[in-house]
């Protein structure tokens, strides 16, 4: 036994070799691990290439990009290229359908404001975002309704334009306070005036907003839009308007499904589940016929409902269906043990339920949501089949214009990349939704 | 099981309905909705064509403008409804459509079971076939065992289907709504052949990458009546289609144009007086006003007009008229207005 | 009433309207008593009123045409169908399409769905990234759209049938279809399918003694490869002892196509294809999420054990996703069928395109067709809904 104390030195590491760090070594592991992953890996390459050369061949490189009609382009490359000037004469049609080309500015106008409306909902600072987004929900189709489809005020149709413009203003107006000073609008005012009291400064706030309230009125009933019928409508705009009533009206309607269905009372219930099931287990395409034809029908005589009110009427019931079956599973997700909390705190049935359990479901339920709004978005290509000019059938009335006749491939291609974009946003969005989401639920 | 119980006895109900009966007068609705509901199909090039702009034009399209102007006088006093051709006649049945006009063959199972009346033929049609002419087809009866592209929910469909199974031959079919679905199916080689109305086969190859390698056979294996049709029970309203069509085909073969409708007034002609409601009061019968046929003349033109600002050999659909069943009786074709009197 | 000094009864509150109000039972008799009014009141407004139009504007609901002669040509069909048969039969002749077109697709998406989910979890990188793109790109387009690209893009330029692939010499691919050699049975083949049946049959006696011999003893017995061997073998032999009682009718290049054998048309294909692919996204996600829902603690817990990595798989791992996997799965396979419907775009004859779109255009009947379409799909809805649910109360977790 020494007494020198035993010191270990280890030795220094040996370096990675050389063949699993870098891009060798990261080919190795991710690429190359195995003889079935090679094999893998080159057929995998093998499939990207032949996909992506043979689009990329036809839409880039033997495309026809000048041409006046579509007997050039087939004389230039015959079929082996696309004939993309067919599809850029037809771009303002396929985006806004027959739309009058002077008026175009109100859609561009009217999505805008949506977003400009919604952006307060993603500002950090800002408190009333639930105030907000109800406001959004309830109060911008009036105003989208005028912009899109115009035509002669009444008294009543004035009012309700107005509430949508107030109600926009007002979102605005508080978001920018809150940002600035962390008060709402009304407060702000209130504070402005040098309210005493509370009363005082509510009733400020509340006068502040009938303040606004008649400034947009007079300024809406100043507005003279010239009326542009719905079949008029077209093109993705019509895809847009069709998918965006769908779920603002199904998520409601399938709440209150959803609710029924699990309702105590036998006959509510039954007839919950028969809706839901009834509208779940057909395709939408036969829910859209049967409006289609049938609704006319059903009606009393006289009684003419626009075919594009028919076709929102068939997907906003579809739409419900799933998404009573969406809010269900939501509301299934809520432990018991807040169902009792909430009873034992003394709160009837839609205290708890508006109070404790939706709020919670909702959240739980937002990626499915999109999803679902994603579908539906998917599922408009159906109303092409019923005869309104959605993208799908203005690509195919391009292929029926004497000057382009039978360009029927490079149209639909274009319009996939439009269903494609979206829909990739949409989903990414929802992804990026649901992780940011579970970061408070993970333990 | 309530909701299902309620169901089973409208059903029950409903299957015992099989009624006729007049319907409310057409042409009041119409004047008092201002416009006329027309229907036609997805956009087809010479009959009801769709312009970027959103207009339509076409054979078609100016049967509704001229009952709009004998109506309104104002050809554009119409609503355009496009449907496809599988709920055509359920759209013009529900009350939708006050009447249809989009090449549509007058059989006498659409005209006697379906609540459909026709108002007249405005294009005498045939249906043919067009094949490679690398293929040495120089006759349909070379076709036994082919496979052939056809519009769906078409007299086109069963025409094809009666001329193979009369001639003891076979075929399979492949079938679609859309036409130029089947035309890039054929281009492909999907079918042996490609058949619809001979109106529209020519105007199709001449949109094919290299027309000259394509033929069109000779034979027309079908009658293709097209007309206009409204709804069965509403006779006025019949009358008022029909006659703007006869109207227009007879200002033709006497000469009245919409360059000289207003001359063709002072015109000494009895008939010329009775069709222009100098003499005589056609138009009152039907609840038009005496110089309906003006209104028309004046916005539309005569038939030969139309014929030839749509579909005529300076168009691009190029039929020529010459000779075809659609030059007038008196010109050697079929083309005969009842007398205007 | 015999201890009726016994016990006093609470006094009965005066029966006042705000105390109904509150009572639980009175106000759900009243909300369902309304509820019932307003549905009951709008099916007989509807129903009047589509009587009265009906009768208004000549129309007929009557099932009447159902034995009329259709007298259109059907591109395929799967029961024997000729242009004079009547309208009852492209009704059948509609719903055999559409249920062998599901039938189909529902095997394949299932497949592909399993190979792409388990590509999402593969340690390939590049395989992982395919798989991801796969899913995301196919996920979001149309499925309309797709089903159109497939039929132009894929099965219209394949080959004129004069230069048709030739996979083996037995079946033959060009742009009019697929040609396969059909069948035709001849004397006593009958038994043959009798002795495959009584062999399938008792592989599944086979198996299920196993299962209980591995319960209770735990000596495994190779069941599955037994029970193959089985149906394999036993047809044959019976196949063999009656001197082949089978000929094959093989598809010959004749005149335009070729002619005999079994066939399917482009459309078929392309629209079997897309249905898979586009559902296979689905299935992928969810068969991913099935087996990510299971702890790693149990892979690694079997590893410990000694369990080999397929039974792992096999008996750990996806007993455990499978529950998490079937009910989402169960409504894929709907919809699935349900979009079917959509070879109307490529005019594969399916119950839509048949009846509803051409038979409606052709007799005009608009609401019995209709009425009769929609009553298809949603018996088997319920009915496949109903089959799986049962399937999946079965494997649920016994909780306590």
């Amino acid at each position: 036994m020494s007494d020198a104390p035993l010191v270990f030195a280890p030795r220094p590491a040996d370096p990675p070799p050389p063949s699993t760090i870098g891009v060798v070594g990261w080919m190795r592991a991710n690429l190359f691990s195995s003889v079935p992953n090679a094999i893998l890996t080159f057929l995998g390459i093998y499939i990207f290439y032949v996909v992506v050369s043979a689009i990329v061949n036809w839409a880039l490189v033997n495309a026809v990009w000048e041409a006046e009609n579509r007997r050039q382009c087939l004389d230039m490359v015959g079929r082996s290229g696309a004939c993309w000037p067919g599809v850029a004469a037809w771009i303002p049609n396929l985006i806004y359908g027959l739309y009058p080309k002077d008026q175009v500015w109100r859609i561009n106008t009217g999505f805008l404001i949506l977003i400009a409306w919604a952006v307060p909902l993603w500002l950090p600072r800002v408190r009333s975002k639930v105030a907000i987004g109800l406001s959004l929900v309830l109060a911008y189709p009036f105003l989208a309704s005028y912009f899109f489809h115009g035509g002669q005020q009444t008294l009543v149709w004035t009012a309700l334009i107005a509430l949508g413009a107030t109600a926009f203003a007002w979102t605005w107006l508080t978001s920018l306070a809150e940002m600035r000073f962390g008060l709402g609008f009304g407060p702000l005012v209130a504070r402005l005036f040098g309210a005493a009291d509370d009363e005082r400064a509510r009733r400020i706030g509340w006068g502040a907003l009938a303040a606004l309230y008649v400034l947009t009125f007079v300024i809406v009933s100043q507005l003279d839009f010239v009326e542009v019928q719905t079949r008029f409508w077209g093109g993705l705009f019509l895809t847009l308007v069709i998918s965006g009533i769908g779920i603002a009206f199904s998520l409601p309607a399938g709440v209150v499904l959803a609710l029924g269905r699990r309702s105590e009372m036998p006959l509510i219930r039954v007839f919950c589940v028969t809706f839901i099931e009834l509208f779940r287990s057909v395709p939408l395409i036969t829910i859209l016929f049967m409006f289609n034809t049938m609704l006319p029908l059903f009606l009393p005589e006289g009684v003419e409902v626009n075919r594009l009110l028919r076709a929102i009427v068939a997907v906003c019931l579809f739409a419900s269906a799933y998404m009573a079956e969406i809010v269900r599973g939501g509301l299934q997700a809520i432990p018991k043990g807040q169902y009792e909390a909430a009873a034992a705190m003394g709160l009837g049935f839609w205290q708890s339920t508006s109070l404790i359990i939706l709020p919670q479901a909702l959240r739980i339920m937002i990626p499915s949501i999109v999803g679902n709004f994603i579908g539906l978005f998917k599922d408009t290509t159906l109303v092409s089949i019923i005869g309104l000019f959605d993208l799908l059938s203005m690509s195919r009335a391009v292929g029926e214009d004497t000057r382009w006749l039978g360009l029927f491939i490079e149209p639909f291609f274009f319009i996939t990349l439009i269903y494609f974009v979206f829909c990739f946003l949409m989903s990414q969005y929802s992804l990026n939704l649901e992780r940011r989401l579970g970061e408070g639920q993970r333990r | 099981m309530k909701f299902g119980v309620s169901l089973l006895m409208a059903a029950a109900t409903m299957f015992g309905v099989v009624a006729t009966a007049s319907a409310q007068q057409t042409l009041q609705q119409v004047r008092q909705r201002g416009s006329l509901n027309c229907q036609v199909g997805l956009p087809t090039p010479g009959f009801y064509a769709l312009a970027a702009n959103g207009t339509w034009s076409g054979m078609d399209v100016d049967v509704c403008r001229a009952v709009a102007a004998a109506i309104f006088d104002d050809p554009s006093k119409v609503q355009y409804q496009s449907v496809t051709s599988a709920v055509r006649f359920t759209s013009l049945a529900n009350g939708e459509s006050d009447m249809l006009s989009r090449t549509t063959t007058w059989t006498a199972v659409r005209d006697g079971q379906l609540g459909l009346e026709f108002a007249g033929v405005n294009f005498y049609d045939g249906q043919g076939f067009v094949v490679p002419r690398a293929s040495n087809i120089t006759s349909a009866r070379q076709l036994d065992g082919a496979t052939i592209c056809v519009l769906t929910g078409t007299t086109t469909e069963l025409n094809l289907a009666d001329y193979f199974r009369a001639n003891n031959m076979r075929f399979t079919a492949v079938t679609n709504e859309n036409v130029n679905v089947l035309v890039e199916t054929y281009l492909g080689g999907g079918c042996d052949a490609y058949t619809n109305d001979k109106s529209g086969l020519a105007a199709r190859r001449s949109a094919f990458p290299t027309p000259n390698d394509h033929i069109i056979l000779p034979e027309t294996i079908s009658k293709e009546p097209l007309g206009p049709v409204v709804r069965h029970g509403d006779n006025n309203w019949g009358d008022i289609v029909r006659w703007v069509l006869y109207g227009m085909i007879e200002a033709e073969e006497m000469g009245v144009t919409s360059a000289n409708v207003t001359q063709m007034l002072q015109s000494p002609n009895p008939g010329i007086k009775r069709l222009l409601g100098v003499e005589g009061n056609v138009g009152q019968g039907m609840g038009l006003p005496a110089d309906f046929m003006v209104r028309v003349l004046r916005h539309i033109g005569n038939y030969g007009e139309t014929y030839e600002r749509n579909v005529g050999a300076n168009t691009p659909i190029g039929i020529p008229r010459e000779r075809s069943l659609n030059a007038l009786w008196t010109n050697g074709g079929i083309l005969y207005a009842m007398p205007f009197r | 009433m015999s201890q009726s000094t016994a016990i006093r009864r609470p006094a009965t509150p005066p029966l006042r309207l705000g105390t109904l109000a509150n009572d639980a039972t009175v106000r759900s008799v009243f909300y369902q008593a309304v509820t019932f009014v307003c549905v009951v009141g709008l099916i007989w407004y509807l129903v009047s009123n589509t009587i009265a139009n009906m009768a208004t504007r000549g129309m007929s609901a009557g099932f009447d045409f159902l034995d009329v002669s259709a007298g259109f040509n059907i591109a395929f069909t799967l029961i024997p169908y000729r242009e004079g048969d009547s309208y009852l039969r492209v009704f059948q002749v509609g719903i055999a399409n559409t249920l062998l077109v599901a039938a189909i697709g529902v095997v394949f998406a299932s497949i592909l769905g399993l190979v792409v989910g388990l590509g999402r979890l593969s340690t390939n990188w590049l395989i992982r990234t395919l798989a991801r793109w796969y899913v995301e790109i196919l996920r979001n387009t149309p499925l309309l759209l797709q089903i159109i690209a497939w039929y132009f893009g894929v099965f219209n330029l394949l080959p004129l049938p004069r230069a048709s692939v030739d996979l083996g010499g037995v079946m033959y691919l060009n742009n009019r279809g697929a040609y396969f050699p059909a069948p035709v049975p001849g004397e006593g083949f009958g038994l043959v399918l009798l002795a495959l049946v009584a062999a399938l049959i008792g592989a599944v006696l086979l198996h299920l003694w196993a299962r209980q011999r591995f319960r209770a003893t735990g000596r495994p017995f190779p069941s599955v490869l037994v029970g193959i061997a089985l149906v394999l073998v036993a047809p044959t032999l019976v196949y063999l002892l009656l001197g082949a009682p089978l000929t094959w009718d093989w598809p010959v290049l004749r005149g335009f196509n070729f002619q005999g054998g079994f066939s399917v048309p482009p459309a078929f294909c392309a629209l079997v294809v897309a249905l898979s692919i586009y559902t296979s996204c689905f299935i992928a996600e969810i068969v991913r999420a099935g087996i990510q829902s299971v702890g790693h603690g149990q892979t690694e817990a079997a590893r410990a054990l000694g369990v080999k990595p397929s039974r792992t798989m096999r008996f750990i791992i996806l007993p455990q996703a499978m529950r998490v996997i079937i009910p989402p799965l169960i409504s894929q396979y709907l919809n699935l069928t349900k979009n079917s419907s959509l070879a109307i775009a490529i005019g594969f004859p399916d119950l839509v395109s048949v009846w509803m779109n051409t038979s409606l255009n052709q007799s005009g009947r608009a609401i019995p067709i209709v009425a009769m379409t929609m009553g298809f799909y949603c018996v088997v809805s319920l009915a496949v809904s109903f089959v799986l649910n049962s399937y999946n109360r079965r494997i649920l977790l016994r909780e306590r």
